[in-house]
């Protein structure tokens, strides 16, 4: 790999449109590039591609309500960026626990150039290869009844009970039962 | 009722009927002598004490001598037509519905590399058996260590992949740990137990063979009225000198006390924990476990499951059995004196709330029995202690007495009574029965060359026998004084907590050991001192538990030693038929450990795991897609911010164990820890690495 192909030309480029001196962007593109590449996106036309959507989708963000920190919004928006794309290979079309399962599988690397596919650069299906690596840590619900058995002790509340008894021979009246 | 029924019927009772005989015959005979010795004069006060005493100890020491000497005659003669191997017909192949049997492994803060050595051991062992369908496997982690929990989820991460999608390996980690390991496999039963019809329990060092398991399930299809299969482990792996005289002895005497166990319990063994196999349906039927009535120790959650669970499912009229001739099926016991002590520590609250159970309704006789057996295996220290006691006093007393050797009209004189007849008694007697055993397997050697052959032959083996007596002779008092504490403390209703344990080998330090034994080393010199000159004809009969006290510091530093546990292998001592001839899974455990695998998430490496759970992307996907999605509730969700900000201001060294585990059991704060830590002023970790 070259070193033009680390992509890290990236946190120079400015994106004036965003506006500002210096832009939200600027301040945050460095930061992007540098968690994309901990997702596991390596080539640099893959994190430029990946970059402009975040970018895009941070400006779509900024402009709809003032953030307190555009870098948290940014990271949110690649995950927003990653779920929305295995949601479109794997329709899965809202499950939250198959979409928690199917992101750890790709960042896994179960999935050979996953990134390629998520940056838009190849095509075919690769939900099929993700659906198979996709391992599931607990299996289909199979539930049993499984409720206390008693236990009766021996002896246990035995001075309650006696007095109870007293109680109901002296007063006559019903007591309460001595167990809790 | 077939044929067979009423055979292993009358065999039962004509079994259990000698066995009791015997015991109490023995103990008969051993209260008799002691009664003679007591000479004329009738009882006094002292000695009524010492002969209750007496009476329970002999009675205990009894049942485990029978128990050794049936189960040597059974392992003479060879097979036993009522053994649950004998017993059952092999099911119809055809119309036999398919079914699964788990292999279950509660964990709790266990070293997860050894955690998943030993299960991709025992999934190789199956493999080649070649007889695998059906069998999966499952962790149920209880782990609360934070770090623990992240490295228990990469490594299973690591093994699912290398399995593929049809590899059958399960994970999940509770969000409560209520009711402990019992708890966890109610846990488990209640989710997926509808799934299997077996499974396999194990605990977090247990190794099994694939021979072994395939065969379990084999016995459990050819019995249907079987509710549990236990097969006795045997210790192995460690190579201190304490934990290798334990492999030993384990591995001599534990097949022969494993028979005898089967001769008189047979349909209503016991269940010890982990190494059994067990039919899930009517266990989630009858051995949910409610909690004692009153406050803890003796009330509460049952800590000690496994003898309650055996009794409930014979309560139920599912029977128990110990497949003593089964092979394969192996542990790890405590690495040094301290550890074991700290493991008794454990076992010793929970085997005595079982004397709640001795008296509660509907259980068999046999299930009651074994509830008093793991009473006594505790109680017997306080008792012997206290035996030991009084008998010293009684001797101080005599001796305070001025003989009068002629009195009346008698001519001849009359001897002062001597409590050195009872003490004799005593020691022949009881060192006759403790000691019998050991030479009854050193019989059994001597009648299989190939097996003696294992233990290093017959003369090595012999001379094993003797040092591990010896020391076990040092090691009763140290042992007699730690379990009579826990008794006191637990009497006293101090709780005795759930530690995790040390299992790998260390040596105990200077420091450690003074801690842990000083006060008996204190106790030894002042009762030496006390014996020696105010009941001198008292002290010689002392001695051997003086020893014990005064050299506790030294002998439990210098058995847990592995150097001197090589040494005793390099001259053939204290060798285990395992270490001779290692079996396949066991070589199979050393490869894994050899070169233990790695992990898919490489991200933010030299942190610490929990923190690249929270850092690494990769990490993080998979920590976050194995919690569950229920949203924290609200004051829970306050918490978790002033953790965040405490993390943010202070950072990670000023948080606890139970806060950052807090701080990653959530899918939602786990989200915004992550992404507040990826905003921060410097990235958490080096993307160029990762």
């Amino acid at each position: 790999m070259t070193e033009g192909d680390t992509g890290s030309s990236l946190t120079t480029v400015p994106h004036p449109e965003l506006g500002g001196e210096p832009s939200d962007w600027d301040l945050v593109a460095g930061r992007v590039t540098e968690y994309l590449r901990a997702l596991g996106v390596s080539s640099a036309r893959e994190l430029q591609s990946l970059s402009e959507q975040v970018r895009h989708r941070l400006q779509t963000r900024l402009a709809a309500a003032e953030v307190e920190d555009p870098l948290v919004v940014a990271i949110e928006e690649v995950w927003g960026l990653l779920d929305d794309w295995l949601d479109r290979e794997l329709g899965l079309a809202g499950d939250r626990d198959s979409l928690h399962a199917t992101r750890a599988t790709v960042l896994g690397g179960a999935v050979p150039n996953w990134t390629a596919r998520f940056a838009g650069f190849t095509e075919g299906d690769l939900g099929g290869a993700i659906r198979a690596a996709t391992v599931m840590a607990v299996p289909e619900p199979a539930a049993l009844d499984m409720e206390p058995s008693p236990i009766l002790l021996c002896c246990y509340g035995v001075r309650q009970r006696i007095a109870a008894r007293l109680r109901r021979l002296v007063g006559g009246r019903a007591s309460t039962s001595p167990h809790p | 009722m077939s044929s067979n029924q009423l055979r292993g019927g009358a065999g039962r009772h004509i079994r259990r009927t000698l066995y009791f005989s015997l015991v109490l015959l023995t103990t008969l005979g051993a209260m008799v002598l002691l009664i003679l010795s007591f000479q004329e004069g009738g009882i006094r006060a002292l000695e009524l004490l010492l002969l209750v005493l007496y009476a329970i100890l002999i009675l205990w020491i009894s049942a485990s001598f029978w128990t050794a000497t049936l189960g040597f005659l059974l392992l003479l003669r060879g097979r036993d037509p009522y053994a649950i191997a004998s017993a059952g017909h092999e099911p119809a192949a055809e119309g036999a519905e398919p079914f699964r049997t788990a292999l279950v492994m509660p964990v709790y803060n266990e070293d997860p590399t050894r955690v998943f050595a030993g299960l991709r051991a025992m999934h190789q062992s199956l493999m080649e058996t070649g007889k695998q369908e059906g069998f999966e496997f499952f962790i149920l982690s209880d782990t609360r260590d934070p770090d623990v929990w992240v490295q228990e989820e990469l490594l299973w991460r690591q093994w699912a992949l290398e399995l593929g999608p049809t590899g059958r390996v399960f994970y999940r980690n509770r969000v409560e740990n209520t009711s402990r390991k019992s708890g966890n496999l109610a846990d488990f039963c209640r989710n997926w137990g509808g799934r299997y019809r077996y499974m396999i329990v194990l605990d977090a060092d247990s190794i099994m063979s694939g021979e072994t398991l395939v065969e379990l399930v084999a016995r459990m299809e050819r019995n249907p009225d079987a509710g549990l299969i236990q097969v006795p482990p045997v210790p192995v792996n460690h190579s201190s000198l304490f934990a290798r005289v334990l492999q030993f002895a384990g591995s001599l005497y534990g097949p022969m006390f494993a028979a005898g166990l089967s001769f008189w319990q047979l349909g209503t063994s016991n269940f010890w924990g982990h190494n059994a196999i067990i039919r899930v349906k009517p266990f989630a039927d009858h051995c949910g476990l409610p909690r004692l009535p009153g406050s803890e120790p003796f009330g509460g959650d049952i800590l000690s499951h496994d003898f309650v669970e055996a009794a409930l499912l014979r309560r139920a009229g599912w029977h128990v059995w110990l497949a003593y001739d089964l092979g394969g099926s192996y542990e790890e016991v405590p690495p040094t004196l301290i550890d074991y002590a700290k493991r008794d520590r454990r076992w010793c609250q929970g085997n005595l709330q079982h004397s709640r159970l001795l008296l509660a309704r509907g259980f068999k006789p046999l299930s009651r029995i074994h509830f008093a057996m793991g009473v006594m295996s505790y109680l017997a220290s306080p008792l012997w202690l206290l035996f030991i006691l009084i008998a010293g006093l009684a001797a101080y007393l005599q001796s305070l007495e001025s003989p009068v050797y002629f009195f009346g009209y008698n001519l001849f004189p009359v001897w002062p009574e001597s409590y050195a007849v009872e003490m004799t008694t005593v020691l022949i007697v009881t060192l006759a029965m403790l000691f019998l055993p050991k030479i009854l397997a050193l019989v059994l050697l001597a009648a299989r060359p190939p097996l003696a052959r294992r233990f290093g032959g017959l003369p090595r083996a012999g001379f094993s026998v003797l040092l591990e007596s010896l020391l076990s002779v040092l090691l009763a008092p140290v042992l007699m004084l730690f379990q009579s504490k826990f008794v006191l403390a637990i009497l006293l209703r101090q709780n005795v907590g759930w530690p995790t344990q040390r299992r790998g080998d260390h040596g105990t330090g200077l420091a450690e050991a003074i801690a842990a034994h000083a006060y008996q080393t204190l106790i030894g010199v002042t009762a030496g001192l006390i014996a020696y000159y105010q009941v001198p004809s008292f002290f010689p009969w002392f001695t051997p538990v003086l020893a014990g006290l005064i050299l506790a510091v030294p002998v439990s530093m210098i058995t847990s030693r592995t150097s001197f546990g090589r040494s005793a292998r390099r001259l053939g001592l204290f060798l285990a038929a395992e270490e001779t001839a290692r079996p396949r899974v066991l070589q199979l455990l050393d490869q894994q450990l050899a070169s233990p695998p790695g992990h898919p998430c490489r991200g933010g490496e030299g942190h610490d795991l929990w923190l690249r759970a929270v850092t690494d992307p990769c990490a993080y996907a998979l920590h976050a897609s194995l919690l569950s999605g229920e949203p924290p509730n609200r004051r829970r969700r306050h918490y978790l911010e002033g953790l965040i900000f405490q993390l943010q201001d202070e950072g990670a060294a000023n948080l606890s164990a139970g806060e950052k585990r807090a701080l990653i059991a959530h899918r939602d704060g786990l989200a915004e820890l992550h992404q507040l830590l990826w905003a921060g002023p410097r990235a958490p970790i080096d993307t160029a690495k990762g």
